[in-house]
């Protein structure tokens, strides 16, 4: 019995071991820029290509302390900024995270940082799989 | 207007006079729709007691008279809506060209524990020069904010201290007397916000300026 659960958690290992890459595809990655040490907002447009559905769950970047999916709603003419726990995508799925919708909440940075640099972020998905991606940072006003 | 007058001309009964008095006023009520939301005469006219956060002085709402007005509540750890609308309203300010000098952008903080001068004045200037950051008191931003019915509240604050303020998206235009006209809504977009603050400077031209 023990050898056996031996087993099966090692093919677990196995299994996250292989995890690797989401079949995905990220476009337009951008964050905009703004003064000091305020959160900056991250936008891209992400397009899934797996067979079955995927579920993007977090993210994580060497230039910030801090980053969350957040989204952006308004009701009644009131807007107010939620935390997502994940966002869905069906086989073949886009979905733009966008100024007004989601994003990306980027917190606490560790460096300064310019307009026209690129910065990594690495987007978490479900079974332990992970794509980095360069941001590119854009000016305050180019959204 | 022409056609009107020359109805004037070919009709000579008094009652008929009468009518085209009243076909004639009617005339001049047909001025072409706004792009933006006409909310003329539904709000009071701009007046508040505010610190500007450029130079730390006091400001009142009559000081901005004699410029086209573009009000704004928001804060500065806002990283998604708040720029989103100030670069939008910044870009159609600058597309008037040399008039944009006679439009100002007020952004009111609406979180000022956390919305320093400095934050302020520095978050304003990422948006151009007609960009004015403004803060208040707790009672002067209350009392701002009823007069124009503006909501807005705070989120229960993260083990970092850091909490969402949630606040009204609407940006509310005032002419250069300061009287409510226009109301630009999320789904406007810089071009029809451009025509409109045209025609409203165009309305009072060299007044008070």
């Amino acid at each position: 019995m023990r050898r056996v659960l031996y087993f099966i958690v090692m093919l677990g290992m196995v299994m996250t071991a292989h995890a690797g890459q989401p079949l995905v595809s990220v476009d337009d990655a951008r964050m905009r820029w703004l003064p000091g040490d305020l959160p900056m907002a991250g936008y891209f447009v992400i397009t899934s290509h797996a067979p079955g559905t995927l579920r993007l769950l977090g993210a994580a970047s060497p230039a910030f302390g801090d980053v969350m999916v957040h989204r952006s709603l308004e009701e009644s003419g009131v807007t107010h900024m939620a935390h997502v726990d994940g966002v869905d995508l069906n086989p073949g799925q886009s979905v733009a995270f966008a100024p007004g919708g989601y994003h990306l909440m980027l917190m606490g940075r560790t460096q300064e940082l310019h307009a026209g640099e690129e910065v990594p972020v690495t987007l978490r998905f479900n079974d332990d799989q992970t794509l980095v991606v360069n941001f590119r940072v854009t000016g305050a006003q180019d959204e | 207007m022409t056609g009107c007058a020359a109805a004037a001309r070919v009709l000579g009964s008094r009652f008929l006079i009468l009518l085209l008095v009243s076909l004639l006023a009617a005339c001049g009520q047909n001025e072409p729709p706004w792009g933006l939301r006409n909310i003329s005469g539904l709000m009071p006219s701009l007046d508040f007691t505010l610190t500007e956060a450029r130079d730390g002085a006091t400001v009142h709402g009559k000081d901005f008279r004699g410029k086209v007005v573009l009000l704004y509540f928001g804060y500065t750890h806002c990283p998604d809506v708040c720029p989103t609308t100030l670069s939008l309203l910044s870009h159609a300010v600058k597309a008037l060209g040399t008039s944009a000098d006679q439009v100002r952008i007020l952004f009111v903080s609406v979180d000022p524990a956390r919305d320093t001068l400095a934050q302020l004045k520095t978050y304003a200037a990422a948006f151009g020069p007609e960009v004015v950051g403004l803060r208040g008191s707790a009672d002067e931003l209350e009392a701002f904010t009823k007069r124009y019915r503006v909501s807005y509240g705070y989120g229960k604050p993260d083990s970092r201290g850091a909490y969402e303020v949630s606040h009204s998206s609407a940006v509310y235009v005032f002419d250069r007397k300061g009287e409510i006209r226009l109301l630009i809504g999320s789904t406007d977009s810089a071009p029809i916000i451009t025509g409109d603050l045209q025609r409203l400077l165009a309305e009072t031209p060299g007044a008070s300026t």
